[in-house]
């Protein structure tokens, strides 16, 4: 009923707007939408990548911090807007755009590193993912797989569409995905809600999967207001994913999320209820968190997770074994600016979250400051030797966390 | 020492071997972007202060600005049938080098002389509108945000017809949102106001 009643009341609202034959107010930019009166001076904003990259050699990432024993250094760099990551059986690192348009190839060739641009001119292809020698890439609209990639970098071709209509009412926010080979075969990606808080359609707000042979899609999470980054646990199997909270309910609320898949077609709370146990003040109305499965680990409020991986490699200590490493790539809307970082999750053989901490820091460098950071975590990419790759797409860098003593 | 941490050492010393191959990007340059701004002086004026109120003046604007909108038209999201054909062949760096060259030049005062009653009426519609909100309360800009103060009065109108048309390309969509609510005598108010603008000399 409040579907068709918000319905309806949108309807009522454009068909006035046309009636009235002035302007049409255009509804506000995703990110802007569901600020209340109240906060109508706050000049809290997103920040933009730099969209032509920055050298390493103008940021100050002599501020990077890591545990004793681990160091962390530049790994790659003139990979404008380099967001999610994806690593190739013959060692190739691929990263993708949100903004941009194009996914990378980074080559090892005999100890130097050669960035090459293998796809231009996607829609928004946030999402990639390598398997069986096959990298799948997410455009905002469909789903494209380019066989054998590995062994033709420089023609990668025109790639077979896995499943496409992804998109059809071209929604105006949260449209890029994140995109994962599971365990069982299947891709699963999100569909974010359209918008800062909105009822969504049937298959936004969502985590989906397709079976790349058949097409066929199903709906593995709901309630799911966006989440960029997932992975499956190497104990449990189970699928966990990392959740961005609304805007414009204040510095402390509510908090973005870290969730577990205990059943496919969990509902998550979007937008009723958020972080497991706070309604919605609008949406909320008449219902009731407990009928939504509560999030794993509250961690933080506009920190924005991203990318986030378990820690399946042998190059770290024995106790980061299992952990989930987590990209966060805010806070812009909150006064005092927290985040930017990547954190250290722990988790115990039951899939329970015994605490979080963070791991690599200092690109928060005023957290009042406008920007108030240098850059931007977005993924995390467990390489081969256990090292652990970090994009950056506010500067278009990689950086890699090594340790050994 | 035991096999785990022979390992290690290994993977270490591999790791700074490593550290010397990898590709390096130079620093922005601002001589450099100096020189590779001599053919952008024939319509963007000395020091990109431009005297033709159809070209902006890009003197003194944020550096990520210059980058960003250099970018779009490489990109083929802007254009613009000078502007599309000169970005066509820049690299990021010389995107970097000529925003750094530019943002470090000054502004010169706007020839532009704003009519009373616009001045008057003018504020409370960038307030209204929301321009102040991203433009920042003197409206110089910031980060990928243009400074709109004592820019030529021609082109800002050409945007604001551009943004609430659709046409005009922006990284976020919020200028093709927040223009939408403009009518065309508030665009000719606010033109005038800003072309008039001290920007910041």
């Amino acid at each position: 009923m409040r579907d068709l009643a918000v319905a309806a009341a949108a309807m009522a609202v454009f068909t006035v707007a046309q009636a009235q034959d002035k302007p049409a107010a255009a509804p506000p930019p995703s990110w802007h939408q569901g600020k209340p009166p109240a906060l109508g001076e706050s000049t809290l904003h997103p920040f933009a990548p730099n969209l032509a990259g920055r050298s390493a050699k103008d940021l100050p990432t002599d501020k990077l911090k890591v545990p004793p024993g681990f160091k962390v250094e530049v790994w790659a760099e003139g990979i404008p807007e380099a967001r999610s990551l994806a690593r190739g059986e013959k060692g190739t690192v691929f990263v993708s755009n949100r903004l941009s348009k194009n996914v990378y190839a980074v080559v090892d060739r005999g100890g130097t590193r050669e960035v090459k641009t293998i796809l231009k001119g996607l829609n928004s292809p946030n999402g990639i993912a390598f398997s069986r020698g096959t990298l799948f890439v997410a455009e905002r609209d469909k789903i494209t797989r380019y066989d054998g990639i590995e062994g033709r970098l420089d023609n990668p071709g025109q790639g077979k569409v896995v499943v496409e209509g992804l998109d059809p009412t071209q929604q105006p926010g949260h449209y890029w995905k994140y995109l994962a080979m599971g365990p069982d075969g299947k891709l699963y990606f999100n569909i974010g809600a359209p918008g800062n808080i909105v009822m969504p359609n049937y298959t936004q707000a969502s985590i989906m999967r397709v079976d790349p042979g058949k097409g066929v899609l199903e709906n593995v999470a709901l309630g799911v207001r966006n989440s960029v980054g997932f992975d499956w646990n190497p104990r449990t199997k189970e699928l966990w994913f990392t959740n961005h909270g609304r805007d414009w309910l204040g510095d402390d609320s509510p908090n973005d999320t870290l969730h577990r898949v205990t059943s496919k077609g969990v509902h998550f709370g979007y937008p009723f209820c958020h972080q497991g146990d706070t309604l919605d003040p609008d949406y909320g109305k008449n219902r009731s968190c407990s009928e939504f499965a509560p999030p794993a680990l509250k961690l933080g409020a506009h920190i924005a997770p991203l990318g986030m991986k378990f820690y399946t490699g042998k190059m770290f200590p024995a106790e980061y074994r299992n952990n989930i490493f987590i990209a966060m790539h805010g806070s812009w809307n909150r006064s005092t600016k927290q985040g930017y970082n990547v954190t250290r999750v722990v988790v115990n053989d039951k899939g329970k979250v015994i605490r979080s901490v963070p791991f690599l820091t200092g690109f928060l460098q005023d957290e009042r400051g406008d920007p108030p950071m240098w850059g931007r975590p977005v993924d995390v990419l467990v390489m081969r030797d256990g090292a652990l790759l970090v994009s950056d797409d506010y500067n278009g860098v990689i950086y890699r966390v090594s340790y050994g003593k | 020492m035991t096999a785990a941490s022979a390992t290690r050492r290994g993977a270490a010393i591999a790791f700074a071997a490593l550290a010397l191959g990898a590709a390096s990007v130079a620093a922005a340059d601002r001589d450099a972007g100096r020189r590779k701004a001599e053919v952008c002086a024939a319509c963007h004026g000395p020091a990109g202060n431009s005297v033709n109120p159809a070209v902006p003046s890009i003197a003194g604007q944020p550096a990520q600005f210059v980058a960003t909108e250099l970018f779009l038209f490489r990109e083929g999201n802007r254009k613009d049938p000078q502007m599309s054909a000169i970005a066509a062949g820049l690299s990021n760096g010389d995107l970097n080098d000529l925003a750094e060259y530019f943002a470090a030049e000054r502004p010169a005062p706007p020839k532009h002389r704003t009519a009373p009653e616009n001045a008057a009426a003018a504020p409370a519609l960038a307030h209204k509108f929301n321009c102040v909100q991203c433009h920042g309360p003197e409206l110089m800009g910031q980060q990928h945000i243009p400074r709109l103060a004592g820019q030529q009065p021609d082109y800002l109108l050409a945007q604001l017809k551009g943004f609430k048309a659709g046409t005009r390309a922006d990284i976020d969509g919020n200028m093709t949102s927040a223009a939408q609510a403009l009518s065309d005598q508030d665009i000719q108010v606010l033109v005038d106001y800003l072309a008039g603008l001290s920007s910041g000399n």
